[in-house]
């Protein structure tokens, strides 16, 4: 990996400031598209945690509506899953991603009624997807359960946005490429190949069943890794600077972290099928890159931890900074979990328990859906030329968020860590592996419960932000008074 | 790192490596793969499995099954799958070569079905149990498939379809009787189908301990 000289260090590391007309002409051509994106995709997130609170009751509750085919676990779990991460954070990201790309690229996006279109595709096709899941249709893939006629119809929305973000960064005002740029732009190019690749492979014309396991693997693991975990780092190396105002304290840092993501995460989904169906080289080759990935996570976390240092206190006060920076550390945890998952020691006892939707909750939940929670705090304000409403809710989703993951996750933890014993010891019957855990998914299906008023909260406040009640308000809506020794300009 | 054109190719040859070596080696290495003769009975291993089962695992995919049910014997003995009697052997790519989907599967909420067919043989057993799981196994978290049976009224004999010995909240009343739809028929075939426990020589039985 050769690391490039750092004579434009000043420039890599800060984000320009623009000008406010020039700010003021970007947002207006990003308006409509990017409110189009967030905005489906907090439907999605409460339609999504929805479909996940009955599943998770069903867990306990296995009766709990089985007379009606539509709505049985083996539907409502792909169902919300695939809501989860398609309706949900795949649509934050986009959102997010313009967004970001426009200001960063400093020129306004042209033509952005198309980017309307392609919003609309995009949530039809999600919405025929969730469909098709619930009616039967779906491919009984992890993360990959549209059916092969929905997921055409995502492809062409998504080669219109795609083709938006790299005409923008393209055409940008000259100069170098911010490393948010970096990150946005790997992740926009590695999700059609994932999801072309694995459609191609496993939905429309499968292969022989004999090789589809490490494909699947490899999609799966890397929707997360190279998809939305770039596109939520590039807007964290965004955000933070910007809500702080203080560059990103080391380029060399920022320069390993993208290049060890891309080169190490993108082998790490053989971890995942130790001892399964796949030939002995990928299963180590999958160990080792889940090893070696640590050190992406490591260097990115360290890199904002020294950027952040000094200014941890603004997460009192600023929602945006506050959500952010629990991203970052659900980056982290969620990081050394994997790690530590792909361990053979772990991996024989944990492999099929609990622990891994626990694990998946962390980095889809803890890291991606807090990062683009804060993005938005920061966004729309400045879309739509009014402060968020009303601090209570803000509040609320937050608390009710984090109480929510970290109880749920901790449940998920712990009962799985005793199935997992229980599944491993010879011992132990499966009966009792069942029955250790049931107390466990109890209390995760009460805490996803949680999550649901976290997001309902969310989504009222951003439908009261759109009908602009809060217009009268004469400045950002702070959760606390700053403390009075900052004397940092704030952006909220 | 400041050119979109080298940014590109940098992305291009990482994460295209990680594509050659996780697709397209296990397109063109494991996507070919054919039975073995066996000596002994002139037939192959895997064995070949009826239209019924075929049509089965389009109903597995439908219901959602992969999501509490993995279908894989896991490589002994870092795991402890053999020892718990889940397969006689590690489950290896040839085994899957009558799949349509390999439905491997990611948690274990119930039993690993790879060789279900080798512990059950009683297609009643199995349509019981997917019609009143609770009935059978009252500690266990599988919800009823009833979506996947007919209650109807016994019209002068009673039907050889029917299921026998149901007696959960939902057996039909007198003169009533269970029946299981097509998909039914083609899900209880298809799991009575998973049963690994012929021989190939790339995954040894390991010797007893």
């Amino acid at each position: 990996m050769n690391l490039p000289s750092h004579s434009s260090d000043h420039e890599d590391t800060e984000v320009r400031t623009l000008s406010n007309e020039a700010r003021a002409i970007i947002d207006a051509s990003t308006r409509g598209p990017v409110l189009l994106f967030l905005g489906s995709s907090i439907f999605w997130l409460v339609i999504g945690s929805l479909l996940k609170l009955l599943a998770d009751w069903q867990l306990t509750i296995p009766a709990l509506m089985d007379c009606a085919a539509l709505f049985t676990y083996g539907r409502t779990e792909p169902a919300q899953s695939n809501v989860m991460i398609y309706g949900w954070a795949s649509t934050a990201a986009f959102g997010t991603g313009l967004w970001v790309t426009a200001r960063l690229s400093r020129i306004p996006l042209l033509h952005s009624k198309l980017l309307i279109s392609a919003g609309i595709i995009w949530n039809l096709g999600v919405m025929l997807g969730t469909a098709g899941i619930l009616i039967g249709d779906g491919n009984a893939i992890p993360g990959l359960d549209f059916p092969g006629y929905a997921s055409p119809i995502l492809l062409i929305a998504y080669s219109l946005i795609a083709t938006w973000i790299i005409i923008t960064l393209n055409y940008r005002e000259p100069g170098p490429l911010y490393v948010s740029q970096w990150f946005l732009f790997a992740g926009f190019l590695c999700f059609p190949w994932l999801y072309a690749t694995a459609n191609v492979l496993l939905v429309w014309n499968p292969i022989q069943a004999s090789a589809q396991g490490p494909i699947a693997c490899w999609f799966l693991e890397n929707l997360t890794n190279l998809w939305l975990a770039p596109v939520a780092i590039g807007t964290i190396f965004y955000i933070v600077p910007k809500v702080i105002s203080r560059p990103i304290a080391s380029p060399s840092l920022s320069v390993l972290g993208f290049w060890t993501l891309i080169v190490f995460a993108s082998w790490t989904g053989l971890s995942n099928l130790v001892g399964g169906p796949v030939p002995a080289w990928m299963m180590s080759a999958g160990v080792a890159a889940s090893i070696m990935a640590i050190i992406p996570v490591l260097s990115i976390v360290l890199n904002l931890h020294l950027t952040l240092h000094g200014n941890y206190a603004a997460m009192s006060w600023s929602p945006t900074l506050r959500f952010t920076v629990f991203g970052l550390y659900g980056f982290l945890f969620s990081g050394v979990l994997a790690t530590l998952l792909a361990l053979p020691a772990f991996n024989a006892v944990l492999q099929f328990s609990d622990v891994i939707a626990g694990a998946s909750l962390l980095s889809l939940y803890g890291f991606v859906s807090m990062t683009f929670f804060g993005a938005i705090y920061y966004i729309v304000p400045r879309l739509i030329n009014a402060e968020w409403p009303c601090v209570q809710l803000i509040r609320w989703h937050f608390w009710f968020a984090l109480s929510g993951l970290l109880l749920a996750f901790s449940c998920l933890l712990l009962g799985g860590l005793l199935q997992g014993f229980s599944q491993y010891d010879v011992a132990s019957t499966f009966r009792s592996s069942i029955e250790f855990v049931a107390p466990f998914r109890l209390m995760t299906a009460l805490s996803t419960g949680l999550l649901v008023l976290a997001h309902l909260s969310f989504a009222l406040l951003f439908v009261l932000m759109l009908l602009k009640t809060g217009k009268s308000q004469s400045g950002p809506a702070l959760l606390n008074e700053p403390t009075e020794n900052s004397l940092e300009t704030l952006a909220v | 790192m400041n050119k979109l054109p080298l940014l590109f190719t940098g992305i291009l040859i990482a994460f295209g490596a990680s594509w050659l070596g996780l697709v397209a080696y296990p397109v063109s290495n494991l996507g070919h793969l054919q039975p073995l003769d066996d000596e002994d009975t002139a037939g192959y291993f895997p064995p070949s499995v009826s239209g019924l089962a075929v049509a089965g695992q389009k109903v597995y995919a439908s219901a959602g099954c992969v999501y509490c049910h993995s279908q894989q014997v896991r490589l002994d003995p870092t795991s402890t799958d053999i020892a718990k009697k889940l397969g006689v052997r590690q489950t290896v790519p040839r085994d899957y070569i009558r799949e349509k989907t390999a439905f491997l599967g990611k948690r274990r909420i119930g039993q690993d079905l790879s060789n279900v067919g080798a512990r059950i043989s009683d297609a009643n057993a199995l349509h019981q149990y997917l019609y009143e799981p609770a009935t059978v196994t009252p500690w266990g978290k599988m919800p009823s498939y009833r979506y996947l049976y007919k209650t109807t009224k016994v019209v002068s004999q009673p039907s050889a379809d029917a299921i026998q010995g149901l007696k959960g909240p939902h057996a039909p009343p007198a003169g009533y009787e269970v029946i299981p739809t097509e998909d039914a028929k083609a899900l209880v075939a298809y799991l009575l189908s998973l049963n690994k426990n012929y021989p190939l020589p790339e995954s040894p039985e390991p010797t007893a301990k």
